[in-house]
């Protein structure tokens, strides 16, 4: 009999670091590689490893998130049996500094007793990566392990195997164990279990700041790790937009970079990461920048090292030079000026 | 099934034998256009737009494709709890598969579809052409006119006017008098084979018709005549705006070409009639440092390494160093490989083009190329 694993997204991560662009959305709703947002890889990943049965656990500013997983239907877990669940934590849980908090668990044990799966699957919203969980799971059960967490060059992944049963064990007995999260057992030397780890040696970075976000992202443009993450076989699934292809028209070049859909191009733009329906007009010049959906830049502009957030609009003539290590963050919906220098 | 007001039947089982290679597997609705769609996505997508729900889509010739990419309506928005779109192939009734052989008896054979929803009116269209029209307006017309039939018609150039369905009206659009490819025509009004019926109306022409064995069991050439012989009240609804009939490889490569055209009459952008499609997944594209990308459109999932020129790239499709690509439609998951040279060409789906093969049309003839595998068989070799 095929063992069978649940999926758990912690979706509840939120981190001061990324103040600017995720003060009006959770961190697993981020926008990220033109197209999709955060939590899309994780989630995908399940899917591909044959996970028909996943739980989403957000907490802060869940509505976009809410708004793009819908039903499911785009990863394909609109079922009838299983599919795509969505447990909001309540505010008034405290924060645990690791991934899977037994609280937020416990108020929606139902879903855990419900499931039919033996094994859970518990993984954090903020990872970039493309990955099978079907040899974790082989690995788990060759090694008689309690609990496998999967690493990636040494550093814990923040992505752990754990038996149903055994979860809701430690969930039922957190008050008396004291063990507040997964991350809280694995780290208890003293912890009477059998910790394994998976070591996953293809590329995964963590987004948890606006530095690793900017360099992450950069990190798409390169092929080797494109060609990690943009698998034919296991593609990453996001929410369908009906956008017409972009136009790019006779002004303007576009070297090394990523443009989404519904996109009309007029200005020059190099290594940088374009969302869908954005405008940019004739003489600008963009480089190494991340521009999330529906901006308009206006003509003439400069950015260089600049951070867009949705629905942004660069009024004609502007300048915006951000550095490498400090890109410059503009938030959603503000209007930058040529003589506006916030 | 609930009443309703009016449902379309999409007539999309078509050959289009004038597109040779590009339909010998595949029906001429689902052939792709325009970087992202297929031909057949702008009819639905009209009917989803208009509010017309209801949708029969008759298919015959090679209809795996279009029936899979059809499927429950989901993509259109036609995916409804009553009503929606529903694939109507032929099918056998007693002893054997009765085949549509014109575009009236394919509606006649489905009567028992139209009769769960009991219409009122019954809008008959094709998934042949490329255009955007609200037909929630024509139904308006049609009830206004208190019309039996209402057809679509569109002004044409005079020189064009005989290779049309020609209608001649009064000065209140009454058709008085129908054409088929007039040698001398009286009128530049040409019909789109868009039509509206009265339900009633159109069921007893269908009864008369079947039994008639001389007739071609055609809209246009036998049920239209038999409406205005019979003093029925036929109007002509004008229609303003770009209709392209893509049914040869020179139409389909220009209407491409159109949308490049930054004075076309045919915006895709427009969100207030946004035209549908299936997705398929793919990462945004991605321009190489080698690229160079001119007056062009491209669709997710391409990866560029050559230059692109004047030219409609679909998903999935890589260009390697070196290539250039002019005036040209390259279709879905199309390879193209180093140093090539395509000029004024349609490139058909999942083809892999060799390095260095150059493509370009025949000197003096400047007609557009259809690439065929045949064809990279006879330069490999």
């Amino acid at each position: 009999m095929k063992r069978s694993m649940l999926g758990i997204i912690d979706a509840t991560t939120h981190l001061e670091d990324l103040e600017e662009l995720t003060a009006h959305r959770t961190l697993a709703a981020l926008p990220i590689g033109g197209r999709y947002r955060l939590i899309d890889f994780v989630l995908s990943n399940m899917v591909n490893s044959g996970i028909g049965s996943v739980a989403i656990f957000p907490k802060y500013q869940y509505r976009s998130l809410m708004d793009h997983l819908g039903s499911g239907k785009n990863w394909d877990l609109d079922r009838k049996r299983d599919g795509l669940f969505f447990f909001p934590a309540s505010i008034s849980d405290s924060n645990t500094n690791g991934i899977g908090s037994f609280n937020h668990f416990a108020a929606n044990i139902d879903y855990f007793h419900r499931s039919k799966q033996e094994y859970a699957l518990v993984a954090n919203c903020f990872t970039v990566f493309n990955m099978n969980f079907n040899p974790v799971l082989e690995r788990h059960l060759a090694s008689g392990c309690d609990i496998t967490e999967v690493t990636n060059n040494g550093n814990s992944l923040e992505v752990y195997l754990i038996k149903k049963s055994k979860l809701i064990n430690l969930i039922d007995s957190r008050d008396a164990t004291g063990y507040t999260c997964m991350k809280d057992v694995v780290l208890d030397i003293n912890n009477q279990l059998k910790i394994c780890e998976y070591e996953y040696n293809g590329y995964a970075e963590k987004i948890d700041s606006i530095s690793s976000y900017y360099r992450v992202s950069k990190d798409i443009l390169k092929s080797n790790v494109w060609n990690q993450l943009f698998i034919k076989e296991r593609p990453i699934f996001t929410k369908v937009k009906d956008e017409p292809p972009t136009r790019y028209t006779s002004t303007g070049e576009v070297k090394n970079s990523m443009i989404a859909n519904g996109c009309f191009i007029e200005g020059d733009i190099n290594n940088s990461i374009i969302s869908r329906a954005v405008k940019v007009g004739k003489g600008s010049s963009l480089k190494n920048c991340i521009i999330m959906q529906k901006c308009t830049i206006g003509e003439n502009c400069q950015l260089d090292s600049v951070i867009l957030d949705k629905d942004v609009i660069v009024e004609s003539g502007t300048v915006m030079i951000g550095t490498a290590n400090s890109p410059f963050v503009v938030r959603k919906g503000t209007v930058q000026g040529a003589l506006m220098n916030s | 099934m609930g009443k309703k007001q009016c449902v379309a039947m999409l007539l999309a089982g078509g050959k289009g034998s004038r597109l040779y290679s590009l339909t010998k597997s595949l029906a001429k609705p689902a052939i792709p256009f325009g970087g992202k769609y297929r031909i057949i996505d702008f009819t639905l997508s009209n009917c989803s737009n208009s509010g017309i729900e209801t949708v029969g889509v008759l298919t015959q010739y090679q209809p795996l494709v279009l029936n899979s990419y059809i499927g429950i309506g989901s993509a259109w928005d036609l995916d409804r709890v009553n009503g929606g779109v529903t694939v109507l192939p032929p099918y056998s009734e007693s002893s054997e598969v009765k085949w549509y052989t014109g575009t009236a008896s394919a509606i006649y054979q489905n009567q028992n579809y139209l009769s769960q929803y009991d219409p009122e009116y019954v809008l008959i269209l094709s998934g042949d052409h490329i255009y955007k029209m609200n037909y929630e307006e024509m139904l308006e017309y049609h009830i206004n006119k208190q019309a039996d039939a209402s057809i679509s018609v569109i002004q044409v150039g005079w020189e064009e006017a005989s290779r049309f369905g020609i209608m001649n009206t009064n000065k209140d659009m009454d058709i008085i008098e129908f054409e088929e490819k007039p040698q001398h025509p009286k009128n530049n009004l040409a019909s789109m084979g868009i039509y509206i019926f009265k339900w009633k109306v159109l069921k007893e022409l269908l009864e008369e018709d079947n039994l008639n064995k001389n007739s071609s069991h055609d809209f246009g050439k036998d049920i239209i005549p038999l409406l205005i012989e019979q003093k029925k009240k036929v109007v002509a609804y004008p229609f303003k705006g770009y209709w392209k009939d893509v049914g040869t490889v020179q139409s389909l490569w220009e209407a491409n070409m159109d949308l490049l055209d930054d004075n076309s009459e045919l915006n895709i952008s427009d969100y207030n009639w946004r035209i549908y499609t299936v997705n398929p997944n793919h990462p945004p594209q991605y321009i190489s440092s080698d690229a160079h990308v001119r007056e062009s459109m491209v669709n997710e999932g391409c990866i560029i390494s050559g230059d692109l020129e004047k030219s409609i790239v679909f998903q999935g499709v890589t260009v390697g160093k070196g290539t250039i690509i002019r005036s040209s439609v390259i279709m879905p998951d199309a390879k193209i490989g180093n140093d090539v040279y395509i000029e004024k060409a349609i490139v058909p789906s999942d083809i892999t083009i060799p390095d260095g093969m150059v493509i370009k049309p025949e000197k003096d003839l400047d007609e557009v190329v259809l690439v065929t595998e045949e064809m990279v068989n006879e330069m490999i070799s």
